[in-house]
């Protein structure tokens, strides 16, 4: 049903968003530092070496990694990869048209690439399987199901959570044939480092003055500043990275402050168990 | 598998292969004995819900076992830049993830969604009342998160669609349900997973409105004789009233 104060939110968004504000809570009823409510549901992906599913209020996130063996770098012999996309599909949003990935998704899959490097979670050396002839391969593909705001966060965690989720075979690599064999039976968890997993935690400034926690689907087009923090899960003081997009001075303090207390919140309890 | 250079994305090595295994999977399930863990005529269990994705029209999510499917239907909307036409038109858009199958899949459109989603298309089609929305289009968007057996992917495609055009609040003339029969030896087994697809005759998916006692579509593929493609129909066919009345409850549920 259509009722007048949706048809209020449609023509004036802004106005709208102020009104809320204006009375400090936001349409969906949160004060601004709240973020929303966060599960996590791993390795219900058999077809997949590791998977993890994440939901942020709405936002749906599934993620899968599929390990694949392939000749490493001629400079980095002892290196393999680690491949992480998001795709952002045109079911998930109107927003969104099929075909190649949109610009969004562009930027969001090149922000968790770095978040991924910057936070050090594997080391590539550790999925070398042969130097210079043999190395694994892990594409961490993260699809969005459901697009309601902060999809960063919520495929940074699903990307996580899938590479904590993920088995890969014993391989061996035969120098006489050249070729590689895994084992069914015997698989190894990856050689995460797990006390500096990342914890995103992003804010979105409204009319420069008020800081919106985990922003929805709504209020993103209206924040003049995203601001990303990330965290490591044992100690929320260490940053990992920290990106703001847009003008905005003295938010970024207090946006660090919300961040660590959210942080202590949500490790362990709904993430990283 | 050479996915190509794409700078859109984050590329990973120009090529890369599956792990090759030197002991072979143990079989769960050999050709010959009969059908593990369920009767023949039993279908896997179906999980469904609808109105997930709540940024579309309208949506669903079907899980059964392991062929996992979020569907999402928008529109209807304006046909823009085509001639005037009386019937509104019927998009199916059908995307596998990259991990729903045991051999990655480059993020590229290959053929095999493209067959799936003509499929659905046919089964759902005579369903929807086209009529009633002339220069329109609906599109409906189909993520297979994870499948087992194509002709599983079929089925559950078509009652996901279904359900969520239902839960869009367009019309239709019926609910459509979907189920599929492979002929194994001298056998009929009801909703086929990928290893027993992998050691069947051949394979037939029927779609009906059971409230009509109408079929919208059948798919056969495979060596069947006239008589195992009837038998599979009237299999089928039964089964679908069940599903019917899943599809039913779940909407009811979800309102």
């Amino acid at each position: 049903m259509t009722t007048t104060s949706d048809i209020f939110q449609r023509l004036h968004p802004r106005a709208y968003l102020e009104r809320f504000l204006a009375e400090h809570v936001r349409p969906d009823g949160r004060p601004f530092d709240v973020g929303r409510d966060l599960g996590v549901n791993v390795g219900s992906i058999s077809t997949a070496d590791g998977s993890a599913l994440v939901r942020l209020g709405n936002t749906t996130v599934v993620c899968g990694v599929k390990a694949e063996i392939a000749e490493p770098e001629l400079d980095v012999g002892l290196q393999g990869f680690l491949v992480p996309n998001l795709d952002l599909p045109a079911m998930c949003s109107p927003r969104f048209k099929p075909g190649p990935p949109s610009e969004e998704a562009q930027v969001l899959s090149d922000r968790l690439n770095d978040a991924l490097v910057a936070s050090h979670i594997l080391p590539l050396t550790s999925l070398s399987i042969h130097p210079n002839k043999a190395a694994w391969v892990l594409y961490v593909d993260a699809i969005c199901i459901n697009y309601d705001g902060n999809v960063f966060d919520a495929a940074l965690i699903a990307m996580v959570e899938a590479l904590r989720n993920t088995q890969l075979p014993k391989a061996t690599y035969d120098e006489e044939t050249g070729r590689t064999t895994c084992s069914r039976k015997i698989k190894v968890p990856l050689e995460l480092d797990h006390t500096h997993l990342p914890v995103p935690l992003s804010f979105g400034v409204f009319d420069s003055t008020h800081a919106l926690a985990d922003p929805t689907s709504f209020e993103e087009p209206l924040l003049d500043t995203t601001i990303s923090i990330i965290l490591s899960n044992t100690n929320p003081d260490h940053l990992i990275s920290v990106t703001q997009l847009g003008a905005g001075h003295d938010a970024l303090l207090s946006c660090i402050e919300a961040a660590k207390a959210r942080c202590r919140e949500i490790v362990g309890r709904d993430i990283y168990k | 598998m050479q996915s190509g250079f794409d700078r859109r994305r984050i590329n990973g090595p120009e090529e890369s292969n599956p792990p090759i295994f030197e002991d072979e999977e143990t079989p769960t399930w050999n050709v010959g004995i009969p059908r593990r863990n369920r009767a023949s005529f039993d279908i896997r269990p179906i999980f469904l819900q609808p109105g997930l994705t709540n940024q579309a029209t309208g949506s669903a999510y079907i899980e059964t076992q392991n062929t996992k499917i979020a569907c999402a239907v928008f529109g209807p909307r304006q046909a823009k830049n085509v001639a005037f036409n009386e019937k509104g038109r019927l998009n199916v858009d059908v995307k596998f993830a990259p991990f729903s199958c045991d051999r990655r899949r480059a993020p590229m459109r290959d053929a095999e969604d493209r067959s799936i989603a003509m499929a659905i298309h046919q089964a759902i089609g005579p369903s929807v009342r086209l009529d009633v929305l002339p220069k329109s289009i609906i599109d409906i968007f189909i993520t297979i998160v994870e499948s087992d057996g194509i002709e599983g992917c079929v089925a559950a495609g078509s009652i996901a669609a279904s359900t969520a055009l239902t839960d869009a609040g367009i019309e239709v003339f019926g609910l459509v349900a979907s189920c599929s029969a492979a002929a194994v030896r001298e056998d009929i087994w009801l909703d086929p997973s990928l290893r027993e697809s992998q050691e069947s005759r051949g394979i037939l998916v029927l779609s009906c409105m059971p409230a009509l006692s109408t079929v919208t579509s059948i798919w056969q593929t495979g060596n069947m004789s006239t008589g195992d493609v009837l038998a599979c129909m009237d299999a089928c066919n039964s089964r679908c009233t069940d599903i019917h009345s899943v599809i039913a409850q779940a909407l009811l549920e979800s309102t």
